[in-house]
């Protein structure tokens, strides 16, 4: 039964260095690519009235280095890592240089009016929903 | 008005878990490392699903006791649901009765509007009057209005019905990222509540890292919080 991994940085190889148990996932929806050296970042859509707001974590990024497209209704990030991060499971050392991830949006939304910033790290997508449909006249 | 002096000799426990931000887990974890506490000894909870860890060799449980001088720590690595966290609470204070324990800290996360624009604040909130003190001391704001669910208000609940106080910091955090900046003042304020000198500069130096490595337990234990949402209705969340 496997109920350990234990990840690590690089520059964490000192005994004396201060470093975090690493709990395993029961049930995990990252799903990190570790032959095309791709990280699964965390993200969270939150539903507004007017607009979506999808959020990304994105530590070791600089801003140059994100891109940002649309493909339907499925927005896609893509980010290098300034600095390669290295993780340790089960005796065996995985280097990663990216995060990728793709976010399906449920409903329509405008594309063009969309707007993004990135500070500390994080990605904040707004994405407007599209306004459809006909009014109906109240009597 | 004089006002007097915490005893920072009676015996203290902190209690840190996965919550927002995994501020808990960050700050007890950092704690237990910088102040070189030792493991002396495991919590079981009946209900707690069979998990173990091995480090080095050695088996560990999720739930560990560490002790330095006069300071205690009970730590989990899993989240709780609210069920769990209360049988938590409860072997807590067990524990708090069998040590003469006198007070104890929670360490946890609330969710900041505009955390990125501002540095994070943290705010206490106390179980009894006796340790409003310990706030005012320390210019810790109080947390005046909002509403606490989960398991964070589990805890709270058990320990509010007992005589051991609790000191509750709620650190502004970013609820579903990792959010070790925020754990930073959390540290700071329990130094200065316990009057120990810890030095931030090593945690601060692997924030970027620690993000990384804790997307997994971050994503469970959001899974796990808004498990618990989903069976009690929708609860609105702390400070909004």
């Amino acid at each position: 039964m496997e109920k350990f991994h234990k990840s690590t940085g690089e520059n964490m190889k000192n005994d004396n260095d201060f470093e975090f148990r690493i709990t395993p996932p029961i049930i995990s929806s990252l799903f990190d690519d570790i032959e095309h050296r791709i990280l699964s970042p965390l993200s969270c859509l939150r539903e507004f009235d007017r607009h979506f707001m999808l959020e990304f974590d994105l530590p070791l990024v600089s801003k140059k280095d994100i891109k940002v497209t649309f493909d339907g209704n499925t927005i896609n990030v893509e980010a290098k890592l300034q600095e390669k991060y290295s993780e340790e499971k089960l005796g065996k050392i995985s280097k990663f240089e990216y995060f990728k991830k793709s976010i399906s949006l449920p409903g329509q939304i405008d594309s063009k009016k969309t707007t993004a910033r990135f500070q500390n790290g994080r990605l904040e997508i707004k994405i407007p929903k599209k306004v459809a449909g006909q009014s109906i006249k109240v009597n | 008005m004089k006002i007097a002096k915490p005893d920072t000799k009676e015996k203290t426990l902190l209690l840190g878990f996965p919550s927002n931000g995994l501020v808990g887990t960050f700050s007890i974890s950092y704690l237990i490392h910088y102040l070189k506490m030792k493991k002396v000894g495991e919590i079981e909870i009946p209900d707690l699903p069979s998990t173990l860890f091995v480090e080095g060799g050695e088996i560990l449980a999720p739930i560990r006791v560490y002790n330095k001088n006069n300071i205690f720590v009970i730590i989990s690595d899993i989240p709780f649901d609210q069920y769990l966290a209360e049988e938590f609470a409860h072997a807590a204070h067990t524990f708090c009765k069998k040590n003469a324990i006198k007070k104890i800290v929670i360490v946890s996360g609330m969710e900041s509007i505009n955390q990125s624009k501002t540095p994070p604040k943290i705010y206490g909130l106390v179980t009894h009057p006796i340790l409003e003190s310990v706030l005012y001391n320390n210019k810790i704001p109080k947390f005046l209005d909002g509403s606490i669910f989960g398991s964070d208000a589990a805890i709270i609940s058990v320990f509010r019905k007992t005589k051991i106080p609790a000191l509750v910091l709620y650190a502004e955090c970013h609820p579903f990222f990792p959010d070790p900046k925020a754990s930073v003042i959390a540290i700071v304020t329990i130094a200065k509540i316990l009057d120990v000198k810890v030095d931030t500069h090593d945690i601060q130096n692997k924030i970027d890292k620690l993000r990384i490595q804790h997307r997994n337990l971050m994503e469970e234990t959001i899974r796990t919080l808004q498990q618990e949402q989903k069976k009690h209705g929708k609860i609105p969340q702390i400070y909004r």
